[in-house]
């Protein structure tokens, strides 16, 4: 598969709120975007700019005018090809232990065979640096290790794209880098695309193969590829120039 | 430390408590206070006593107490089963269709105010002087609240894992199993013990108001006994009654509760 292949498609996208306190109604108006096939999407926007709507129109839990398309498929209902890792921490089910939160949905999708689910389990409670936990129950799990969960049952069953929003937006600054960097390494592996939804300016720069910044009505105001070398930290060339484009630009 | 120390001081004010009851009981009986009718309304512990240990050990003549009990449990069961098993039934479509939801909560809101007891003079026409009375009572006391509470816990599903559920491909009736059903656990817990209370309830009284002679139960003795003024015999059913409650609570609601909701971190 080439890497120009496009995953997503998003084309005249309206969204509007009638009873909201907005006065046009709309939060997106006329949107597009093309997302390709194992790019890392960062968008960023400030609060109100319609970056969570938008997420949550491309998973399929919203009504909307317009198209969204995934390999050339439209899509208006939520489906396993889009997995949405939220940023509340209690998105696990707490009636499932880890292990049978990230089976269940499997299941679902027909794989019975006990040992294929341990080993799936396993293997992506590995990658997310959690070995070991199958059998506790969510509340018993930090808010960074209840996120972690979350991603790996989003990877265990293998979809095409990864919606994220601000999934480490309520962590502590530590866990936060280190989940960051973990996904980092998560998604160079994986063959999956990811959106992720921020309103961090560090974390679009650090994340994203591609960093988006929305403004009013989902206009996009900044669209680049990041060339900063990986891992990008704030000392690696051209971060800098990168973080006060963004930084001015949402300030406007 | 602090916790334990608590925990006695609960322990010991109720052990007092039963024990001043107990002895004022027992000078108001022995004392004679009410006259000749102090017997029936006073009747000495020991006697009490006695009456309790006979009908537990099965000492007495004519039918065991037991099968009193037997009957009455077997009734009982058989109603929480049809009515918690309708009401899920009922609910689970009100999650499906709205037109039967709107319906359906009229319905619970009207029956749920009638008792079972006041719609006894029509389900004797239907039935007869038969079981299925009880089981029909039992059936109602229970389905309404069980309803009322297990509507009440869908609304209060969080949205989050709705959407997690229905974002891993569940719809319909598989959405409303492996999402709705386990996150209102707490709901059909509680559900579940008023529904407990008032089928008890339910239950005593019909059987008390009229009994039946191929299945009788505790309500039709608590009745007999009354007939026969033998009012200790009464009093220690009363006791047994209470028991049984204790033990459902203790022996069957404490450890769903301990392996569900509490396990689940849903409830403290």
């Amino acid at each position: 598969m080439s890497e120009r292949e496009t995953v997503l498609k998003i084309s005249h996208l309206n969204k509007r709120y009638q009873d909201e306190g907005n006065p046009s109604g709309n939060i997106l108006e006329d949107f597009n975007l093309e997302v390709k096939r194992n790019e890392f999407l960062c968008i960023l926007g400030p609060s109100g700019c319609g970056k969570t709507t938008l997420l949550r129109c491309i998973a399929g839990f919203e009504e909307f005018e317009g198209e969204v398309s995934i390999e050339g498929k439209a899509k208006t209902e939520p489906d396993t090809d889009r997995i949405m890792v939220f940023q509340d921490f209690n998105q696990l089910f707490p009636w499932k232990t880890v292990e049978k939160n990230i089976q269940y949905p499997l299941k679902q999708q027909g794989v019975q065979d006990k040992q294929t689910l341990q080993r799936i389990t396993a293997e992506y409670l590995e990658k997310v640096n959690l070995p070991g936990i199958e059998k506790k129950y969510p509340h018993q799990l930090s808010g960074g290790m209840k996120q972690r969960v979350a991603i790996a049952k989003a990877l265990a069953l293998k979809p095409k794209i990864i919606l994220m929003d601000e999934p480490f937006a309520a962590l502590d600054a530590m866990t936060r880098n280190r989940l960051q960097a973990e996904l980092i390494s998560i998604s160079a592996d994986e063959d999956c695309t990811f959106i992720f939804i921020t309103h961090n300016i560090q974390e679009a720069i650090v994340l994203g193969s591609r960093v988006i910044l929305m403004s009013k009505n989902g206009k996009i105001k900044i669209e680049e590829q990041n060339t900063i070398a990986r891992p990008v930290t704030p000392a690696s060339e051209g971060y800098a120039r990168m973080w006060t484009r963004l930084h001015d630009a949402l300030e406007e | 430390m602090n916790r334990s120390k608590e925990r006695l001081h609960s322990i010991l004010s109720q052990i007092l408590f039963v024990v001043l009851v107990g002895a004022c009981w027992e000078t108001v009986a022995k004392l004679k206070v009410f006259g000749t009718k102090s017997d029936l309304i006073f009747p000495p512990l020991e006697a009490i006593g006695r009456a309790f240990v006979t009908n537990i050990f099965n000492l007495g003549a004519g039918t065991s107490f037991w099968v009193y009990i037997y009957n009455s449990m077997r009734l009982l069961l058989i109603g929480l089963v049809i009515g918690i098993g309708l009401s899920f039934v009922f609910t689970g479509l009100s999650m499906i269709s709205r037109t039967f939801y709107y319906i359906y909560n009229l319905v619970v809101s009207i029956f749920d105010l009638l008792p079972g007891v006041a719609l006894l003079p029509v389900v004797i026409i239907i039935f007869g002087i038969k079981p299925a009375v009880i089981v029909f009572l039992i059936a109602h006391s229970v389905i309404w609240p069980m309803s009322r509470n297990i509507l009440d816990g869908f609304l209060a599903v969080p949205v989050i894992y709705v959407e997690a559920g229905k974002n891993i491909g569940l719809k319909g009736v598989r959405l409303l199993t492996g999402v709705y059903i386990p996150a209102t656990a707490s709901y059909v817990i509680s559900g579940l013990k008023v529904s407990w209370a008032r089928a008890w309830r339910g239950l005593i009284s019909a059987e008390m108001i009229f009994g039946i002679a191929a299945s009788p139960g505790i309500g039709f003795y608590i009745n007999q006994m009354r007939t026969n003024l033998k009012n200790a015999e009464m009093y220690a059913t009363l006791i047994v009654i209470v028991l049984i409650g204790v033990i459902v609570q203790y022996g069957i609601f404490a450890p769903i509760e301990k392996y569900t909701v509490k396990r689940w971190g849903m409830s403290k």
